[in-house]
């Protein structure tokens, strides 16, 4: 006999799951962010082969299913490489790297988008190119990118939900398990996507937030 | 002194430089005329480094600005001002002037704000230190351009058609500083299409056509008949721009 109906503890288990999604999130953002921000600037000094290196890693990323590339982590590795791997760092490995991929494309383009004449003015005042990036490009360059970036973090969060196949106990894998104890779909998954809409939300309004006031002086951008 | 040695530079197939000599002294002001893509900009681009040079030399105070390790030294004494003033956007007018003094010369902030402030004041612009270049009129980012330039103490101005861009009464606004910095002293490498006031302020003037420094000389010669007048091309340049 099964117990179908719900109980208080059902919220508590939805509360686990969302802080393990939530914290995987932040975990594998600020992972990318990093990794994908000195992609960027690996770029942005063109080291040789390096360089080379990074743009195909990302254009693989970019260009082959997140399920993939997990299943190949998380199965695929540890047969390869004989090692152990758990759910949660095949995760964590997968999910770091998909978004460093998408914030190298977003870095670049916004290092891009600094006009070349501000840069030439800078360099004939006598900065190095580090001083270049860190007082003329990286300032302008955030306060554009933060849009993008937001985007894509919004995406990432719900891309986080796959990660309940290889049996990490995330938000979706509890609506799964809760959805198989009580078979009643539509209020387990209902409950769940308003959870992740609100988390969702929440990333882009702090986005919206941060952006304005990168931007507070920049009346030159935008209309 | 700077020294423009038999400089040559191309961009791809076009040659736009084609051996140019020319050496300014220190306290000239020497004009640069000539039309539009005759190399005139990229003369300057050569100077300061901005452009390699295909071949030839030029040496700010004895720095080849060919060598990487002399380069920082010749740009520290050579002080651009930009035709479409370049500012960064991101910053204030007072932190357009102080980023490179504090960054590149190491000057303690609040010196180089104190400079930087009274650069301004002496531009007319000593209400408008924390205005974004955006919140400005033309005329008064050109003049921020300036002060960011005066503010590395150059040695020698290089001003790259700097009121091209400018409308007549923004042009006068600008021209009036120039005029008081070439009384100076200072030493002014000036590209322009203002004729008159390079008349003015310039104590040579050289013409440049397709690359080749055609006229090199003092100001009342270049305009005079049996000088710079003399060459037809020179001739047919001047009649063209005061009918303009």
């Amino acid at each position: 006999m099964r117990y179908t109906e719900f109980t208080p503890f059902d919220l508590w288990l939805l509360a686990q799951g969302l802080g393990v999604t939530v914290g995987l999130f932040l975990v594998t953002s600020l992972i990318g962010v990093a990794i994908g921000v000195l992609w960027g600037v690996v770029r942005f000094y063109r080291v040789p082969v390096l360089m080379q290196v990074i743009t195909f890693v990302a254009e693989v990323l970019k260009n082959s299913p997140v399920l993939v590339q997990l299943f190949l982590v998380f199965f695929g590795f540890p047969a390869f490489f004989k090692l152990n791997m758990t759910p949660v760092n095949a995760a964590i490995i997968t999910l770091s790297l998909n978004t460093a991929a998408f914030v190298y494309v977003i870095a670049v383009s916004s290092i891009e988008s600094i006009g070349r004449d501000q840069v030439e003015a800078a360099r004939v005042f006598g900065l190095s190119r580090w001083q270049v990036l860190r007082h003329v490009i990286a300032p302008q360059a955030m306060a554009f990118s933060i849009g993008p970036l937001t985007a894509l973090l919004v995406n990432q969060l719900q891309v986080t939900s796959l990660i309940s196949v290889i049996g990490v106990m995330d938000l979706s894998k509890i609506g799964a398990n809760l959805n198989l104890r009580t078979l009643k779909p539509f209020i387990v998954w209902t409950a769940v996507g308003i959870l992740y809409y609100l988390a969702a939300k929440l990333v882009a309004t702090l986005g919206a937030k941060l952006e304005k006031r990168l931007r507070a002086h920049s009346a030159f951008r935008g209309l | 002194m700077l020294k423009v040695e038999n400089v040559k530079k191309a961009f791809g197939g076009t040659i736009v430089l084609d051996g140019v000599n020319l050496t300014v002294n220190p306290g000239e002001v020497v004009s640069i005329l000539g039309s539009s893509g005759s190399g005139k900009s990229t003369l300057i681009r050569c100077i300061n480094g901005l452009e390699k040079l295909n071949a030839g030399r030029i040496t700010v105070d004895d720095f080849d600005v060919s060598k990487p390790k002399e380069l920082a030294e010749a740009r520290k004494r050579s002080g651009t001002v930009f035709q479409l003033f370049n500012l960064y956007p991101h910053m204030s007018a007072l932190q357009n002037i102080t980023l490179a003094p504090i960054e590149v010369l190491k000057r303690p902030k609040a010196e180089a704000e104190a400079e930087g402030r009274a650069l301004l004041a002496s531009v007319g612009l000593g209400d408008r230190a924390d205005a974004y270049p955006a919140q400005l009129s033309g005329g008064q980012r050109q003049r921020v351009g300036i002060c960011r330039a005066l503010a590395m103490q150059p040695r020698y101005l290089l001003l790259d058609e700097v009121t091209s861009a400018l409308d007549p009464e923004m042009t006068s606004e600008v021209l009036d500083i120039l005029a008081k910095l070439a009384k100076s002293g200072t030493t002014m490498v000036f590209v322009t299409h203002e004729i008159e006031f390079a008349r003015q302020i310039s104590n040579r003037i050289v013409f440049l056509e397709k690359g080749v420094l055609l006229v090199d000389l003092p100001t009342a010669e270049f305009f005079s008949a049996e000088g710079g007048l003399a060459q037809p091309r020179v001739a047919q340049f001047l009649s063209k721009m005061r009918k303009d």
